[in-house]
């Protein structure tokens, strides 16, 4: 009998474990148990809009991670029936060429999230430095109902070369509907623009894509956010990047003294057509007067 | 035809031209009215395109105006609105796009545009040029395809350029307190403008704006024949700067530079009332210090990126700016009798040494060609043809590398700068040329007709 028992508590075990090391690559959980981020309650419309109003200057892990904390819902709005934080992020990918591309996420949403009363999934991605998103472009997508809100935060100066801008995220709400669950996946299609790079010898300067963060919120005024995953900077399994070309140090002496001895050169000849024409134009005259 | 359009002609040779009508269906008020009717089809065309299809045909700059001017509307300041950059006034102008239709701004434009058309058809019947040459100079800015689509897509240089003309006229026909209103306000407007005040002030002669009456112009048909009138005498340039500086300070000079200034100061006073630093950064100080280190046809670009991350000094700004200056004063110290050869001169060999180039700065002086080709001795066969051909290339050249560099993702930085070398190097040539085959005319004629042998006095 307690071998038995053993057998079978030996076999929960194995199995829990297998489950657990299956899908481990694909879940990303929440830093450690001890201080899990589950739930948020926020009152305005994006969660992030209060982020840099607050004296939040970057968008590293730790500072989000603490803004995040601080929107954590008191313990009587805590739902009992608290379901195990996980999303899947199924593929993620940077497409096109050129300086504007795309960034491609699927992600799949797990069936037992469709009994909770949250229909909207949240995307905040936090874009690293080199790139950024235009936000009249990304609201054309919204009222072409490509998403059902979106908005950017942050540096959103479109001229600036990277060294001299910061960071900036872009929120994305897309609305969850039931065969949404069984489907699997909501794909997303971002669009990105690259900055001027800093310099670099080799010709081009690589942008690295951490993953994103997901919530689960519901549609009114005062949101309840569930969240699914707070991604990391960077990921262990997929390296998502993007080379963009950058100037080339080296260059810098040659082009500068061309640069400038073809202005001069430019301004030589067009002083010396100018004075040649009104002399000639002076030696005209004054022969036939 | 036999006698083919008017660069193909030697222009000298006019007066032995006798077929000088156009064909009847060639007429002005045809060309305007076929051009109004082109430009409001691409207007509509262009609605089509935005709303069916990937890439809009409307420029991003009318979107940024219309957010602009319907922030304005709304009371708010226009320079909410990232990357507006111009004086309230143009906010204001387009006002009617949020309650009337979003189209009006290109309407708008587009009227300015055929306004310049006409303007330049004033400008050379005032100066006596054929009918014929003054059509077919016409059809260069009303047919020239970057002119009708740079309206239609709502960009907003056509009123720079209307204005500019109408100074011109104003100049003509002696109205100095007009001519001075419209050039601080076009000075307010866009900063570049500027540039043309020496040559006006130069040109403001107190022996030729005699108050209360039109100035008299030196007309086309003056140097067509082979012996010169006296009048038209051409002192070397040295000694006709010094005389027209020695009388610098006359009442009409002193005139045009109050009522200009004073324009443009309350111009901006009333801006600055209204949208404050804002105003002063975005409409002015950027134009002004702008530096940017994107990809553009200057040869400067590549030079810029890669001192980004330093910055330049005092020096080294003021030695970059000693080209365009030494350019500038030695196109003035020339030309400025011929006010208008001029003013083209001085806006092209501007954009061409500028720190930035932009397609929309072409309109600058694609205005004031067809009001210098009458004087030129250049034929389209093959000296003007080398000209345009040698230009577009050189723009097509850079664009080529510019498309790998935007929508490839290559490094090609140094081939693209290589090509904004090549794109200063046509400039030069062009303007070389130009400079070359231009019949020098001044715009205005003294009074005083000089005996043969001496040398004309001022008093």
């Amino acid at each position: 009998m307690a071998s038995q028992r053993r057998r079978s508590l030996l076999t929960l075990i194995f199995i829990c474990c297998a489950i657990s090391s299956a899908s481990s690559d694909q879940v990303r959980t929440s830093y450690g148990d001890s201080d899990q981020i589950r739930s948020l309650c926020i009152s305005d419309r994006f969660i992030m809009e209060s982020y840099f109003t607050t004296s939040h200057t970057s968008l590293d892990d730790s500072e989000f991670r603490n803004f995040l904390l601080l929107q954590q819902c008191s313990s009587e709005h805590d739902p009992t029936s608290i379901v195990p934080a996980t999303s899947l992020i199924q593929h993620r990918n940077v497409t096109g060429e050129g300086s504007h591309r795309n960034l491609l996420t699927s992600i799949k949403l797990l069936p037992f999230y469709s009994e909770s009363k949250l229909h909207e999934l949240v995307i905040l991605e936090r874009l690293p430095l080199g790139v950024f998103a235009d936000p009249f472009e990304l609201q054309s997508l919204q009222q072409r109902r490509v998403f059902s809100d979106v908005s950017v935060f942050g540096d959103t100066n479109l001229e600036l070369p990277s060294f001299r801008s910061n960071r900036s995220v872009v929120e994305i709400h897309v609305e969850v509907s039931p065969s949404d669950y069984e489907n699997g996946e909501i794909s997303l299609k971002l669009p990105l623009h690259a900055r001027y790079q800093p310099l670099d010898d080799s010709g081009y300067s690589r942008v690295e894509f951490g993953e994103p963060d997901l919530f689960l919120c519901s549609s009114h005024e005062q949101r309840r956010c569930l969240v699914l995953s707070i991604g990391r900077s960077k990921t262990e399994t997929r390296s998502v990047f993007w080379d963009i070309p950058a100037g080339i140090r080296g260059h810098t002496e040659y082009v500068s003294a061309l640069t400038f001895a073809a202005a001069v050169l430019s301004a030589i000849s067009i002083l010396v057509a100018s004075v040649l024409s009104s002399k000639v134009e002076s030696c005209k005259n004054s022969k036939q007067s | 035809m036999s006698q083919g359009f008017s660069e193909d002609n030697d222009m000298s040779r006019g007066s032995e031209n006798t077929d000088d009508e156009p064909p009847k269906w060639l007429s002005f008020r045809s060309l305007l009215v076929f051009s109004m009717f082109l430009r409001v089809f691409l207007i509509v065309y262009g609605e089509w395109q935005d709303a069916n299809m990937e890439v809009r045909y409307t420029d991003v700059d009318y979107i940024v105006f219309s957010d602009a001017a319907s922030l304005m509307a709304s009371g708010e300041s226009p320079y909410k609105r990232t990357t507006y950059r111009y004086s309230p006034l143009l906010a204001l102008l387009l006002t009617p796009n949020s309650f009337f239709h979003r189209s009006f701004g290109k309407f708008l434009f587009s009227a300015s545009d055929l306004l310049v058309g006409w303007f330049i058809h004033t400008i050379l019947k005032e100066r006596k040029v054929p009918e014929k040459i003054c059509t077919y100079s016409v059809m260069v800015w009303l047919f020239n395809p970057f002119t009708f689509t740079i309206g239609t897509r709502g960009n907003c240089e056509p009123i720079v350029c209307a204005m500019v003309l109408w100074i011109i006229i104003s100049l003509m026909r002696g109205n100095l307190s007009q001519a001075a209103l419209w050039y601080g306000l076009v000075v307010h407007f866009r900063v570049y403008p500027i540039i043309y005040a020496l040559p006006i002030i130069l040109v403001l002669d107190s022996q030729v704006f005699r108050s209360g009456q039109k100035p008299p112009l030196e007309d086309w048909n003056t140097g067509q024949a082979k012996t010169p009138t006296s009048n038209t005498e051409k002192k070397t340039f040295l000694f006709s700067l010094f005389t027209a500086l020695k009388s610098l300070f006359s009442r009409e000079r002193i005139m045009f530079a109050l009522v200009s200034g004073g324009v443009f100061l309350a111009c901006n006073a009333v801006s600055f009332y209204f949208y404050g630093h804002e105003f002063l950064h975005e409409a002015l100080l950027y134009h002004l210090t702008r530096t940017d280190p994107r990809h553009n046809f200057s040869i400067y670009f590549y030079h810029i990126y890669l001192h980004y991350e330093r910055q330049f000094s005092a020096l080294e700004k003021l030695i970059s700016f000693l080209p365009q200056f030494t350019v500038q004063f030695a196109l003035v110290s020339c030309f400025w009798q011929d006010l208008v050869f001029c003013i083209f001169l001085q806006t092209v060999a501007f954009v061409a040494f500028n720190k930035v180039i932009t397609a929309q700065y072409f309109v600058w002086f694609y205005c004031l060609l067809p009001l210098i080709l009458p004087w030129s001795r250049m034929k389209l066969k093959w000296e003007g043809l080398l000209c345009i051909i040698l230009w577009i290339g050189a723009q097509t050249h850079w664009l080529l590398w510019g498309y790998m560099l935007e929508f490839k993702g290559l490094n090609v930085f140094l081939q693209l700068w290589v090509a904004g070398l090549l794109f200063l190097a046509a400039n030069t040539f062009v303007l070389v040329k130009i400079i070359q085959r231009h019949r020098f005319s001044p715009l205005f004629r003294r009074y005083e007709s000089s005996p043969p042998k001496h040398v004309k006095k001022l008093h």
